[in-house]
């Protein structure tokens, strides 16, 4: 009983924790950016969905209708939120001279920019979205699981395998994956360095807005709510390697199951604790991450 | 014509007359060669006095600077202002000392305000339990200090870059962690732990002298801090460290000079945690305990803002924007969440607008301002002169440049002159009066220097002629242009005009 329900937890927690950590590391690996205002961007999303929600409910339209809508609201609205990061910190700062650092710090400072407005716009209290997946439970013996946590582990698996797909087969994809390569190289056949760096930026936003929209079904959005998903996203994608997908699926899998096991066994405030202790043990054992090769690559 | 960009004026450098044979004098500190000041004697190249020039005007503001933070606080008598100017101080201080981890060892630790936390705790944990006095809880700042910086510094070597800053984030929030669940440390009000002993003496304490107090001694450890680092910055392991860090081909260059790189690296890191550790002391002797607010990531980021804001690798940089960022988080308190986010913008027009915080922009706009005088120069050498740009400011008399510039812009006008009818013209009547184009054309080529100018050669007077070049030189004859005999004068002279004319449209 309590093993299924740590196997499903870890599931759930893996799943959108993953989705967050795979757009820090494809916007790492392609532009050279360590994305801080990932959490800017998540609860950028969080709140489009809800406004969004917020405007359809009074409709009554079906329930499939109304899930599907706020997963695209909070898709799109990351997406867009992802767009504006790199019109804000990527563009301007793309061919300027200590690029990683500076742009490291404007990410940062949007970040700290953004949950003061968030506060300023919405208030300091949680926002609720509404239920997805609908409340039922389901019950396979050793193992039970409510409609939430299967939602959100199928819908993240399939929009992951889709983005993973478009990457290996399409020209867009294509492009991406040689910027990840070698981004000078990249640039010399011809690949915009600004189109593709916005493109994957707005990738990364969707993934990061539809976490946002599949954990708003537990905990509500606010403010601040980024904040966690952000700290928890840098730490998996730098133990899994960045740049590494299998490494950060990996890394996100080993962090949730940490986070799950801490929070059952031990106590919920620990789990911050034991999740960097993995990390430093992680780092000193393999000093580039559990995928990392792509780093000598990029020297 | 189009307009000239405009290039800005030269240095200024502060200069004094001096008579006595102090010109050549320099003040330099006790035991070292170092001068206290950059003065240079020179012979003034205009009046050839002797004068003294002040090459770096830096030591002046810093003691202006220092001054008027010394000040301005203790002058206005506010008791609210003195604390905000006690704890910019010892912000101030921290920031300095992680300039030197990240500028000048060049790691990128985010571990040192958790440094300064361990110091902290220690030093109250110690003075709670077995009651030591204050300048004990320095030392033992210091020492824990110095036990955190080994410890983090041991995975130096393998990680590098990102991976590292997030191996520190994470011993800071293992430490909160561990402080905010320990029972013997964290257990007070909002995690923090009080009672330690204090540099203020009880009876003072909240005594406007004892504030006084509180802030002098803040001073000094600011002063201190910027001594470390002047110490370790501009003595060897600095300088050897700053020649390598500016890109990876200089660090191995530095390596073969036989420079142990990460050893000299490693040891900035030591020195610097431990003086945190020292701050850590101060910090738990000035408020009387520590709290976990110093593990925390809100108060980490605005270290790092004061950082950005003022210029990463800079003591000057540290000192300033720690100033800027605590005007508008501490004195500013009224303004609520608008302090932060103006924090935050001034951080990111910091990071957009300059190359490096408010103390780079002197050299970015120097290094602008160049780029803006070699355009000019060009702009102006294609107009003009017949010299490139490169070439121009090497050349000391100036008037050879005005000459040949003038030179070429007579030939471009003349060669427009070239036409049949003038050619004709003269021709006809090669002497005597002509047309004002053609006879500005022979003005121009009776002028031309000797060397290889075209005369004639009498063979038999009224006869035979030829065309000859001069030589130029005494002693040498002219040599023969070509084969052809001209059986009169004026057919000879028109001769020597078409060649000139030849050699004036091939001219650039």
């Amino acid at each position: 009983m309590t093993i299924g329900a740590l196997i499903v937890s870890t599931l759930v927690l893996a799943s959108m924790y993953g989705l967050v950590a795979i757009g820090i590391s494809i916007t790492w690996s392609s532009i050279a950016m360590l994305n801080l205002a990932a959490g800017f961007i998540f609860t950028g999303a969080g709140y489009t969905a809800y406004v969004v929600s917020q405007w359809l409910v009074p409709l009554n339209w079906p329930t499939q209708a109304l899930a599907v809508v706020t997963v695209a609201s909070g898709m799109v609205g990351g997406a867009l939120f992802g767009l504006l990061v790199g019109a804000v910190a990527f563009l301007p700062l793309n061919d300027r001279p200590n690029f990683q650092v500076r742009s490291l710090i404007a990410t940062l400072a949007i970040s700290i920019i953004g949950t003061q407005l968030w506060m300023l716009f919405f208030g300091p209290e949680s926002k609720p979205l509404p239920q997805i997946f609908g409340l039922s439970f389901h019950n396979l013996g050793w193992i039970s699981f409510s409609n939430g946590q299967v939602g959100t582990v199928v819908v993240s698996v399939v929009v992951l395998a889709v983005v993973i797909l478009w990457m290996r087969s399409s020209r867009n994809g294509l492009q991406m994956r040689a910027m990840m390569m070698n981004p000078l190289g990249a640039a010399v056949i011809g690949v915009s360095v600004r189109k593709t760096g916005m493109r994957v930026l707005a990738i990364a936003g969707a993934l990061t807005g539809m976490a946002s929209v599949l954990l708003a079904q537990t905990f509500f959005v606010s403010p601040t709510s980024g904040v966690q998903p952000l700290a928890v996203g840098l730490i998996i994608s730098l133990a899994g390697g960045l740049g590494s997908i299998p490494g950060t699926v990996a890394a996100a899998f080993l962090i949730a199951l940490i986070e799950a096991v801490t929070a059952r066994y031990l106590s919920p405030s620990l789990v911050p604790f034991g999740q960097f202790l993995l990390v430093i043990i992680i780092l000193i054992v393999r000093p580039r991450g559990l995928g990392g090769l792509l780093e000598d690559v990029r020297e | 014509m189009s307009k000239q960009p405009r290039i800005g004026r030269r240095r200024w450098y502060p200069r004094w007359p001096v008579r006595t044979a102090a010109t050549f004098h320099r003040l330099r500190w006790p035991g070292t060669r170092r001068p206290v000041m950059r003065f240079e004697g020179r012979y003034n190249p205009k009046t050839l006095k002797r004068e003294r020039v002040l090459k770096d005007k830096r030591s002046t503001w810093w003691v202006l600077g220092l001054a008027a933070l010394f000040i301005f606080p203790v002058a206005t008598g506010s008791s609210q202002l003195l604390s905000i100017a006690t704890i910019a101080l010892i912000y101030a201080a921290i920031n300095v000392m992680w300039t030197l981890i990240i500028g000048t060892a060049g790691i990128l630790s985010l571990a040192s305000l958790a440094t300064v936390g361990v110091g902290a705790f220690a030093a109250t944990y110690f003075s709670v339990n077995y009651h030591f006095p204050w300048p004990i809880m320095l030392a033992i700042g210091t020492g824990f200090g110095l036990l955190l910086g080994f410890i983090v510094s041991l995975p130096v070597r393998r990680l590098d870059g990102m991976y590292y800053a997030l191996l520190t984030l994470g011993v800071t929030q293992l430490l909160n962690d561990f402080v905010s669940q320990s029972s013997a440390l964290g257990s007070g009000y909002n995690g923090s732990m009080l009672g330690a002993d204090q540099i203020i003496p009880d009876t003072i304490k909240f005594a406007r002298s004892g504030e006084t107090l509180g802030f002098i001694a803040a001073f000094i450890v600011l002063l201190l801090a910027l001594a470390v680092f002047r110490w370790v910055n501009g003595g060897r392991l600095g300088l050897t460290l700053r020649a390598a860090s500016t890109s990876t081909e200089d660090e191995s260059f530095v390596q073969a000079l036989g420079v142990n790189i990460q050893r000299d690296r490693t040891m900035v890191f030591l020195i610097a945690s431990a003086a945190l550790g020292f701050i850590g002391g101060f910090y738990a002797t000035y408020t009387g305990g520590a709290s976990v607010n110093l593990f925390s990531l809100d108060q980490l980021l605005l270290l790092l803002a004061m950082l950005v804001i003022g210029g990463i690798g800079r003591a000057e940089g540290a000192v300033v924007g720690t100033v800027i960022v605590v005007t508008f988080t501490e004195w500013f308190s009224s303004w609520g969440p608008w302090r932060i986010l103006i924090v935050g913008a001034l951080m990111l027009a910091s990071v957009l607008i300059t190359r490096a915080g408010l103390f780079g922009t002197k050299n970015q706009f120097e290094e602008f301002r160049e780029r803006r005088k070699a355009l000019s120069r060009s702009s102006r050498s294609s107009r003009y002169s017949e010299y490139l740009p490169e070439e121009a400011p090497e050349i000391h008399d100036k008037q050879v440049i005005v000459d040949r510039s003038f030179e070429r812009n007579l030939r471009i006008r003349l060669r427009g002159w070239i036409t049949p009818e003038a050619i004709e013209e003269h021709r006809r009547k090669p002497l005597g009066q002509h047309s004002d184009h053609l006879e500005r054309m022979l003005n121009y080529f009776r002028r031309t220097p000797l060397a290889n100018k075209y005369a004639v050669w009498c063979d038999t007077p009224f006869e035979r002629y030829r065309v000859v070049a001069l030589s130029g030189q005494p002693g040498v004859p002219p040599r023969l242009v070509d084969d052809k005999i001209y059986g009169s004068l004026d057919e000879a002279y028109h001769a020597v005009f078409l060649r000139r004319v030849n050699d004036l449209s091939a001219s650039t």
